[in-house]
This record gives structure tokens, sequence and C-alpha cells, in this order.
């Protein structure tokens, strides 16, 4: 039987798993959406990879857990956290990246990683959600919208008003108030956004910038919050096409090595510049990157929001 | 289980507990509450006092919640709901020799709780270099005997305090000598172990504590077997113990912890007083010292500092990184907190800033913090070797 790993990452909002092959290629990934830190979620993405994957659990050669629930997942060999994963994943999934801002439901984080995965250092948000996935929801409410029509609402909105709570609580009273000064929603949806960005820089400012970035997590797939990072960065943040799964992936690769007992940057890696010459921008042979079945395609938010600007709705 | 460390842990756990005792069994003496972090016991000692440092207590902060703003540190804030509940009424008078601001803030709630209970301030000076700081640390010295003299009716007798110096300097050594031993690896007992031995010390009659360490020592500490991955320094608490709660969790999380800077740790313990001097000269020389041994951010000293002091300590201990305890809002520590981390970062030693309060500490937040420390410092010494 050939060697496979998963990584299972139990967030706050999100069950995400991931099985890997001996050469950090991903095999099957699975994202699940339940209820706060949720049993049944995991065990939910759990039995959808392994059944992707065709496997049995037994099949597997290590099972790694990380995430907020990290210790509610039966059965693991061991557990890392979402910090050291997030850095391993994205080392994969986009070699060369320096800084990782993942943005889940219900917190946020900057990491700095070097080359190879390793963290450099992190902040984490502390007990508030501001700027995380619970924030955008808040905002979706006050603006009584869907959460997916967010996005177009923000990148339409041009006049930056004063938005200066950024507890989830106080900022929806102030939204409505902004409303009820008449204020335009796609104004007040792109203001919230500036102003959680700006919350996002004061974390990053914790851990010292760096460039290029990587942002991953649920809030990683709205373009909006894509956009106004980027803009408050002042630098393209690259964000891999499953932008959730690089916790369960790097807690995969981290199972991967510590039966290979080595650590270097592999995986289904990507990266913007590169060609697959057989060599990584960091010098590194990318013999095992599996770039033949590469599914992790960054994108460059500049491309990706001009792209988008031409189907912005009225 | 060691007995003598159980005792230890149960004063430390309930020093009230301990005072009403000690009361009932001394009908004729009296008790001290002393506020950090520089008062000499000493002198409260060989007055015949029980000098006990008022610790934070584990009870959530309703009554005084409100006297103190939200902006006050949780110890100081502890201490007004404490006051407010009539905690404090097992002191027969309050002692301080320090000025921070949110402390005497403490102070007059105290004062204003219990306006029948002396309290007796001494304001050490905070500029260690200036020409004429010793000589108004000495005459802040003479205030606070003259003060103490006044509280007793009696004058101070300089034999007695002679003999008291002695019996502190006696305890402080013992203690040092088991912070030492872990900090070479000759002992591992957990830190929650170690503030014990510290915060027991703080409220025991000396010689009782004494004859405990004393015992302990040549009973030999039975210690458990460290299977962390990383050694740590906890630096910062400059005031209260840090929640041992937190401490179990860093273990918790595979480190050790090798050595500390802590009020309840190595600060208390780590300066004598001279022997050789006159009783009141070496209680003010002793002030100097400390700031020089582990220097204090509350202080202003030119050729010592709380940075270059943690980083030499790293180095000596062998930690592979530090976590620093900062109690929310303190300020002497935010103010100092950016050249902590320069100086860190200039020597590349990994570290943590965990802020503390009274109560509602995230827990499995801090512990995905700690983790992600212990991660970071055992998977780059694990490239390293490979
Ligand atoms: S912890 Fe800081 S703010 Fe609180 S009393 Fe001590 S020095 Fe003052």
């Amino acid at each position: 039987m050939a060697l496979r790993t998963m990584g299972v990452d139990l967030g706050s909002t999100t069950a995400k798993a991931v099985v890997v092959d001996e050469a950090g290629g991903i095999v099957a990934h699975r994202v699940v959406q339940m209820g706060a830190v949720s049993r049944r979620g995991v065990a939910a993405a759990i039995d959808a990879v392994l059944d992707d994957a065709g496997l049995e659990r037994g099949d597997l050669g290590q099972v790694i857990a990380t995430g907020y629930g990290r210790r509610l997942v039966p059965d693991v060999d061991r557990t890392f956290t979402e910090i050291t994963c997030h850095a391993r994943g994205v080392a994969a999934m986009c070699p060369g990246a320096a800084l990782v801002i993942d943005i889940g439901g219900q917190d946020s984080k900057a990491i700095r990683v070097d080359e190879v995965g390793l963290v450099d250092d992190f902040a984490m948000n502390d007990r508030c959600a501001s700027g995380t996935g619970r924030f955008f929801e808040v905002l979706a409410r006050a603006l009584e919208c869907r959460l997916d029509d967010l996005d177009d609402l923000a990148l339409a909105g041009g006049q930056d008003l004063e938005v200066s709570s950024m507890c989830a609580t106080f900022a929806e009273t102030e939204i409505i108030s902004l409303l009820a000064e008449g204020e335009e929603p796609t104004d007040i949806a792109a203001s919230v956004h500036r102003a959680v960005s700006a919350r996002t820089l004061g974390l990053v400012s914790r851990v010292g910038r760096a460039a290029p970035v990587v942002m991953t997590g649920g809030v990683a797939r709205s373009r909006a919050a894509v956009h106004f990072l980027a803009e408050s960065l002042r630098a393209p943040v690259i964000v891999p096409a499953e932008p959730q799964i690089s916790g369960a992936y790097g807690a995969a690769l981290l199972g991967l090595e510590s039966l290979q007992g080595e650590t270097r940057v592999i995986g289904q890696a990507v990266d913007r510049e590169h060609v697959h010459t057989g060599q990584q921008p960091n010098g590194r042979d990318c013999s095992t990157c599996s770039l033949g079945r590469a599914k992790y395609q960054p994108i460059d938010v500049e491309l990706w929001t001009a792209s988008i600007a031409a189907d912005r709705r009225p | 289980m060691n007995a003598i460390l159980d005792r230890l842990a149960e004063v430390a756990a309930d020093p009230d507990r301990y005072v009403v005792e000690w009361k009932r069994t001394h009908p004729d003496r009296k008790v001290a509450g002393v506020l950090p972090m520089n008062f000499p016991e000493e002198l409260l000692h060989a007055a015949g006092f029980l000098p006990v440092v008022i610790q934070e207590n584990n009870e959530p902060d309703t009554e005084g919640r409100v006297i103190l703003a939200e902006f006050y540190c949780g110890y100081t804030r502890n201490l007004a709901d404490q006051a407010a509940k009539g905690r404090l009424k097992i002191y027969d008078a309050f002692f301080l020799a320090d000025h921070c601001v949110q402390l005497l803030g403490a102070a007059d709630v105290m004062r204003f709780k219990q306006p029948h209970t002396p309290i007796f301030f001494g304001q050490f000076i905070a500029s260690m270099s200036e020409p004429s700081t010793p000589a108004r640390v000495r005459g802040e010295l003479d205030h606070i005997v003259a003060e103490v003299e006044r509280s007793t009716g009696v004058p101070l007798d300089h034999g007695r305090l002679a003999e008291s110096i002695r019996l502190y300097n006696r305890d402080r050594a013992l203690l040092r000598a088991v912070f030492d031993a872990r900090r070479e690896g000759r002992v591992h007992l957990s830190s929650k172990a170690m503030q014990n031995l510290v915060k027991s010390s703080m409220v025991m009659d000396k010689a009782e504590h004494i004859a405990l360490l004393e015992q302990l020592l040549s009973d030999g500490i039975e210690s458990h077997d460290p299977h962390a991955r990383v050694r740590l320094h906890l630096s910062g608490h400059f005031c209260h113990a840090p929640k041992q709660a937190l401490l179990e969790l860093f273990e918790d999380c595979g480190a050790e912890i090798v050595d500390d800077d802590l009020y309840h740790g190595r600060r208390y313990i780590t300066t004598d007083v001279r022997e050789d001097l006159e009783p009141v000269a070496a209680l003010s020389q002793w002030y100097f010292d400390r700031n020089v041994n582990v220097p204090c951010p509350t202080r202003v000293q030119h050729n010592a500092d709380w940075d270059t002091y943690l980083t030499k300590a790293v180095s000596e201990s062998g930690a592979d990184g530090v976590v620093i305890l900062m109690a929310k809002f303190c300020e002497p520590h935010m103010l100092l907190y950016p050249e902590l981390r320069k100086a860190l970062e200039a020597r590349e030693i990994p570290y943590l800033l965990v802020e503390t309060e009274h109560a509602g500490l995230p827990m499995e937040t801090l512990r995905t913090r700690v983790e992600a420390l212990v991660e970071r410092i055992s998977r780059r010494a694990a490239v390293a070797a490979s």
C-alpha cells in the first residue's frame, strides 16, 4: 500500500481534511461547514475525504490534527497548531511565500515564514472577532444582503466613510447609523472592508511586513477582502485556489515528514514566477513539487480585481 | 507527594487563611500588609510585625470592580475589590514604598475602605543614577523607620533589625539554591511549585519558612522527569503571581520553565541585604543592588537595564525562548516592551508576549500561541540538526 497521510483542521466554523501521497501531492480534500468546532463536521470531512481517496482510516501512515479544535479530533497520531500547519501548507502551495495572513471564521493571524515553511514569527487576534469571517457576517446582516453579495457591493464602493468601531457588536450599530444617515450601502461595505484591512495591517506590523504575501482561510475566498487587504498592504496578495485547506494540507505534510524524517518544500506547489525547470526560486530542487498535477493557481489580486471590475453590478 | 511542598502550596493558595491562623496563635502580634515591590520587609519583621505581601486573590472582582477604571492593571483592581469586600481587614497596617500610579490608586481605595487601618507610604526615588539619589533613599528609609516606630510606639532595635536581615538573607539564599538548581538542570520542579516556594515566603513567618526549606533541601526534592521539548524563560509580572493555570499550560504545551525574572520568582529573592553595613544603610544599599541584579522597568538607571539582563539570563540558562508575561495595562512594562522586543529580536531569541488579566484569560487561544512557540522552536532545532 502506497504511503498516505491525512491532515485534519477543525476550525471554529469549518472542518477540513486533506489526504496526501508520499510526494506530498493532494489525493483528496474536503471542506465541511458546520456548527462551532463541530465534532460531526470533522467526522463528515474525514469520511468524505477517505471516500474520495478510496482509503480506510487504517490505510493512513499518519493522521495529524490541527486548528482550534485539534484536541477534539479522535484517533490522531499528534497535533500541531494551525500556525505551524498554515506556514507549512503555504510553503508547499506557494513556495517563497514570506507572509501568511490567515483569516478564518473567528480568528485571524499573521505568520512570517521562511522558505521551508518554518515559522519565523506570528501574531493572532486575541478574542475579538473583528476582521474575521464573523465580522463580515455581521456586516452582511446589517446591510441586509447575502454574504456572497458583499464582495460586489464593497468593490463598487467609492467614498471612504469613517468607520471607527471595530468591535463586531458595535460595528453593527455604527453601520445602521450610517444607513440611517443615507450613506450608500456600497460605500459602507467598502469602508468597513478598509477598516478591517487596517486592523489586519496592525496584526502584520506585529510580525513585520514581508513579501510575497499569501492569504488563506475562508475570508480569502472573498474578492473584496483580498482586494482591500492588498490595497492597504500596497502589495499583491496571492490566494491559493483552495485557501481554506492550507492548514489541513500543512498538517498532512507534517505527518509525511515525520515518517520520512525531513523538512523540505514538497507538495503541489506553484508560484507565479515559477516555470517548471527543475529549480524553485529558493534554489531547491523541485522534482518533488508535482507541478504536472498542479492544482493550486495563486491569484494576483491586481489582475483579479481588474477582471472582476468588468462584471461589477451597477 | 512531598509534604513540605504541599504545605507551601497550601499557604500560597490561601494566604488569608495563613494570616488568620497566625493571628490566632500570636494574639499579641500584628500583621503588616505590604504592597510590592521594594518595601524592606526586614524593618517590619524587626519591629515585631508579620510582614505579608498582599496577593491577588482568585475571586472574581465584584463589589470593587467599578472603583478603579478599566485601564488599571488586574492586580490593583483586585486589591480594590479585596478592600471593598473587607478582605484586607486581616491586616493591622499597610506599607508601600513604590509609586506606580495604579498601585497608589489601589492604596487610596484601601485607605478609603479601611480608614482606621494606618497606611504608610514611603516613596523611593525611581531615578537611580542621580548624584543625590543615595541620600534621598537613605532619607526615605529613615522616614519609613520613623513611621514603623510610630506604629509600634517603640524605637526600632537595630540589633533585631540585623537579626531580621540575616533571617531574610537565609531564606533568599535557600530559595536561590533551588532556582539555581533548576536553571542548571539539577532539579525539575514545575513552575507552579517554584511559584509556591516564593509566594509562601512572601506570606509565612520567615523562621517557619526557612525551617521548611531546610527540611526540603535536606530531604531532597523528588522532581518530575521533564519530557519537555523546549526550555523557556518567563519574564515580567513584577507585582503579582501569574495564574497557576497559565504556568501549567506552558508545561502542558511541552515547555519546561528553566528560569524567570518574575516578582514571584527570581526578582524577589535575587538580592541579599549586606550584613557588613549598619542595618539601615544596608537596606538603603539593597534598594540599589536589587535593581542591578534584576533591573525593574519602574526604575531608571544608566548602567542597568532589563533588556540586557534578560538576554544575559537567557544565554546563561540556555533557554530556547522567552515568554513575556505582561499584566494588561501595566504602563511601565508596556513602555519598556519595545526595548525588550528589540533586544530579543537582535539576538534571534524567539519570544511570545502574553497579556494577563485578573479573570477571563482566553486559555484555548493562549494554548495555540504557546504551542506554536514550542513548535516553532522545536521544528527549527530539528531542521538545523538534520
Ligand atoms: S503590575 Fe504594573 S501597573 Fe500594576 S501595580 Fe505593578 S507596576 Fe503598577
